[in-house]
């Protein structure tokens, strides 16, 4: 009854708006079902309707690395990264898996689709953190370790203060076997073009020239993966297979060659708006039509202005106004307003690593949401993207009780901001670089999409759009008016 | 050759006594919420010893107001309208992360700030193309600055010097580049306290600059050395401030 349902909601914004394309097959891709990708696949989601793009589509899938189940658990690379919300997996996409299988998808693996492995794995409790937030366990190495597995020796010990789900302090998953176990969103897998572009050869949150892909030598992005621990996609595509599909065999040159492929053909945003109608009429540039045309890389603020795809919205003419029901017409006016509180309005951006340290813009610095979020048409950063915003880090984090809290203590500086002892739930890129300076920063992400993958941060703190613009406010004391406030979810849900 | 004469006698002398007044002293910052847009608020710094209030604001490497700062700059004639304090320009702003200050913000008070505009020092897109820079290519010396204590690039300032050699190295092809790292590790008493770098320091500035010029220029030789002397130098590129002069890493590039 829920297809039927969606189908139908997808032929009635069809004949309202005209622009979705083929009426969209079941949501949920399971491994190996062999179907075609089409060119063009749109899906409803609360806001509205998200468009998937297959540059150079169809493309079977039957017999492709990302669909089919390569290792132990059944799982393939779309099980985690579902057409349907925007190539990631929503909180309410896993919800609703857990009802329609009683929990027998691969999805729930106990490898990550668990709060932790020892748990009873029939009972749903054991999967909240998926189900109810859309957070996968990542276990990562204690010491830390490089991507090719060369040690790193930290400068900062970790002690497990909390640990709700057993994983940090049991024998098999923590620390006293070797590992930290930490809780993350799964990041979108399309428009890789953005993610994986170099703006500039330089890193100016870490000083450093960029480093060189050790597979083709070219500067990595350091855009990919939430704690940058892998900074090509052959690498992101290797710890994957092992650490969620646990293909034990590993993936061969040909497979990361197809994955490769179709993860640099995909792009996504969403394409129609329930209250604004299409996003890319009357001027408008919304949709991944744009996102697949355009050169990746540029920074807004000496190019074109990120967000400026609503920019004609700002203006609509007495006669194109007459053609939108007066409900249409000031979404579309909010839509455009919410573009420009995000470039315009400023407050002060304070004690937050990657931003106020080390780099010198000064601490506090004066700027608006593009100073990090400056990529046109993405919304990512064309530096690499870590930057701490206290999502994951006391006192700033909420005090999330069913993850786990770290005791973090620096054994050389401390931390600039935080002091020698931090307590975190999520160390980020400090489990990449083993430095404390490191802790709490994640990688910023793509912007497209966002409609159709709540949660959001790399924790699922913001439970929707409105509690992403809440956080910033609270965090940073904006003072954000309503209407602004208003603004800028309507704005963030048309990406 | 005699671009090489001329570059090198810039490099090692000292500054003229007859240049323009400068001060130097520690203090704890305090910013002022002005605002022009992005990156307007300003930064200002109390000299202890003669209560004099800077403006720092036009630091390449801005204070942390939970820190205090070594400040070293040229006392500039222009009016403090954009911020109320005698204007610093140049100046440096090092933070000190082992003297903390209780942070101070001071409202607009009708102080405009300054509306930002792009430092004169800024890299360019990569997808912009690079001017071959010109010849003859011979051996060269390129500068690269720091702040006090510090081993980090400087954005918008040491990167973009770095970039500078870079551009030219690709375009010279020397045989080798001599990394050398100097820090200002004599002792001198700035606001009461005996300041010197440690003298690890200038080994770990040149092992910085050999790691990003390895990434920009993979396969060219390097080798590295450290300078505990602290010398000079008269470089435009250290902006008239002899002590940042003597933070610095040299690429010498060998032909």
């Amino acid at each position: 009854m829920r297809k039927i349902s969606l189908m139908v909601a997808g032929v009635a914004g069809a004949a309202v708006f005209g622009q979705l394309s083929a009426a969209a097959p079941e949501r949920w891709w399971a491994p190996g079902e062999g179907r075609v990708f089409p060119a063009s696949l749109d899906y409803a989601n609360e806001h509205g309707t998200l468009r998937v793009l297959v540059d150079g589509g169809p493309m079977a899938t039957k017999g492709h690395p990302f669909f089919e189940p390569l290792g132990a658990n059944g799982r393939a690379c779309v099980t985690c990264h579902q057409p349907s919300d925007a190539m990631s997996l929503s909180a309410a996409s896993a919800a609703r898996r857990w009802t329609e299988t009683q929990g027998k998808d691969p999805l729930f693996a106990a490898i990550d689709g668990a709060n932790c492995p020892s748990l009873p794995q029939d009972k749903r409790e054991s999967h909240s953190l998926l189900i109810e937030r859309g957070l996968f366990r990542i276990q990562l190495p204690w010491p830390v370790k490089q991507w090719n597995g060369k040690p790193v020796t930290p400068d900062f010990t970790i002690e497990v203060m909390r640990d709700p789900n057993g994983c940090n302090s049991g024998p098999n998953y923590g620390p006293g076997a070797g590992n930290i176990s930490v809780y993350r969103r799964a990041r979108p897998v399309a428009n890789m073009k953005y993610l994986l572009a170099v703006g500039f050869p330089f890193d100016p949150k870490q000083g450093f020239a960029l480093p060189r892909d050790p597979d083709d030598g070219s500067m990595m992005s350091g855009n990919i993966m939430g704690d940058n621990r892998a900074g090509n996609l052959r690498i992101q595509m290797e710890d994957a297979a092992h650490g969620h599909l646990q293909f034990a065999k590993g993936l061969n040159a040909k497979q990361i060659a197809r994955i490769r492929d179709f993860e640099m053909r995909v792009y996504t945003a969403q394409q129609v708006s329930k209250q604004a109608g299409a996003l890319d009429s009357m001027g408008a540039e919304g949709g991944p039509m744009k996102l697949k045309n355009s050169q990746p890389g540029a920074l807004g603020s000496i190019g074109i202005p990120v967000w400026s795809e609503f920019a004609k919205w700002e203006k609509i003419s007495p006669d194109d106004a007459k053609t939108l029901t007066p409900e249409q017409l000031a979404f579309r006016q909010s839509v455009a307003r919410g573009a420009r509180v995000f470039r315009d309005k400023m407050f002060l951006i304070t004690d937050t690593a990657g931003i106020n340290s080390r780099i010198g813009f000064g601490n506090p610095v004066r700027n608006s949401c593009v100073f990090c979020h400056n990529m046109s048409q993405m919304g990512n950063d064309v530096a690499p993207g870590q930057v701490d915003l206290g999502t994951t880090t006391m006192p700033f984090a909420d005090p999330w009780r069913d993850l786990p809290l770290f005791r973090v203590t620096c054994l050389k500086a401390p931390h600039p901001h935080y002091g020698r002892v931090i307590y975190t739930m999520d160390p980020g890129f400090a489990m990449t670089t083993g430095r404390c300076a490191d802790v709490g920063k994640i990688t910023l992400q793509s912007m497209r999409g966002l409609a159709a993958r709540a949660p959001y941060f790399s924790n699922g703190l913001a439970k929707d759009l409105r509690g992403i613009v809440d956080y910033y406010d609270r965090r940073y004391n904006i003072g954000y008016t309503e209407q602004e406030k208003q603004d800028l979810t309507n704005m963030m849900s048309a990406l | 050759m005699l671009r090489f004469f001329l570059t090198a006698a810039a490099l090692v002398a000292p500054f003229s006594a007859a240049a323009a007044e400068t001060v130097r002293f520690i203090a704890c910052p305090i910013y002022r919420d002005a605002d022009s847009g992005k990156k307007s608020g300003c930064w200002l710094s109390d000299d202890p010893a003669t209560g004099t209030r800077y403006d720092v604001s036009l630091s390449p490497h801005k204070p942390d107001w939970n820190y205090a700062v070594m400040v070293e700059g040229t006392v500039s004639a222009v009016p403090s309208t954009p911020c109320g304090g005698t204007v610093l320009d140049a100046v440096r702003t090092s933070r000190l992360y082992d003297t903390p200050c209780t942070r101070h913000m001071l409202p607009a008070e009708g102080f405009p700030g300054r509306r930002f505009v792009l430092p004169k020092r800024n890299i360019t897109p990569s997808s912009v193309a690079r001017p071959v820079p010109p010849g003859p290519y011979a051996e060269r010396v390129f500068p690269v600055y720091f702040e006090f204590d510090n081993d980090f690039l400087v954005y918008q300032y040491s990167d973009y010097l770095i970039e500078q050699a870079s551009n030219w190295i690709n375009a010279a092809h020397p045989k080798k580049l001599i990394v050398t790292g100097f820090a200002a590790t004599q002792p001198e008493v700035i606001s009461g306290r005996a300041m010197a770098e440690p003298a690890d320091l200038a080994a770990q500035r040149a092992e910085t600059i050999a790691e990003t010029l390895r990434r920009l220029m993979p396969g060219i030789p390097i080798e590295t050395a450290a300078d505990t002397s602290g010398s000079e130098t008269a470089d435009k590129d250290a902006d008239g401030l002899p002590d940042q002069s003597r933070r610095r890493v040299e690429i010498r590039a060998l032909f």
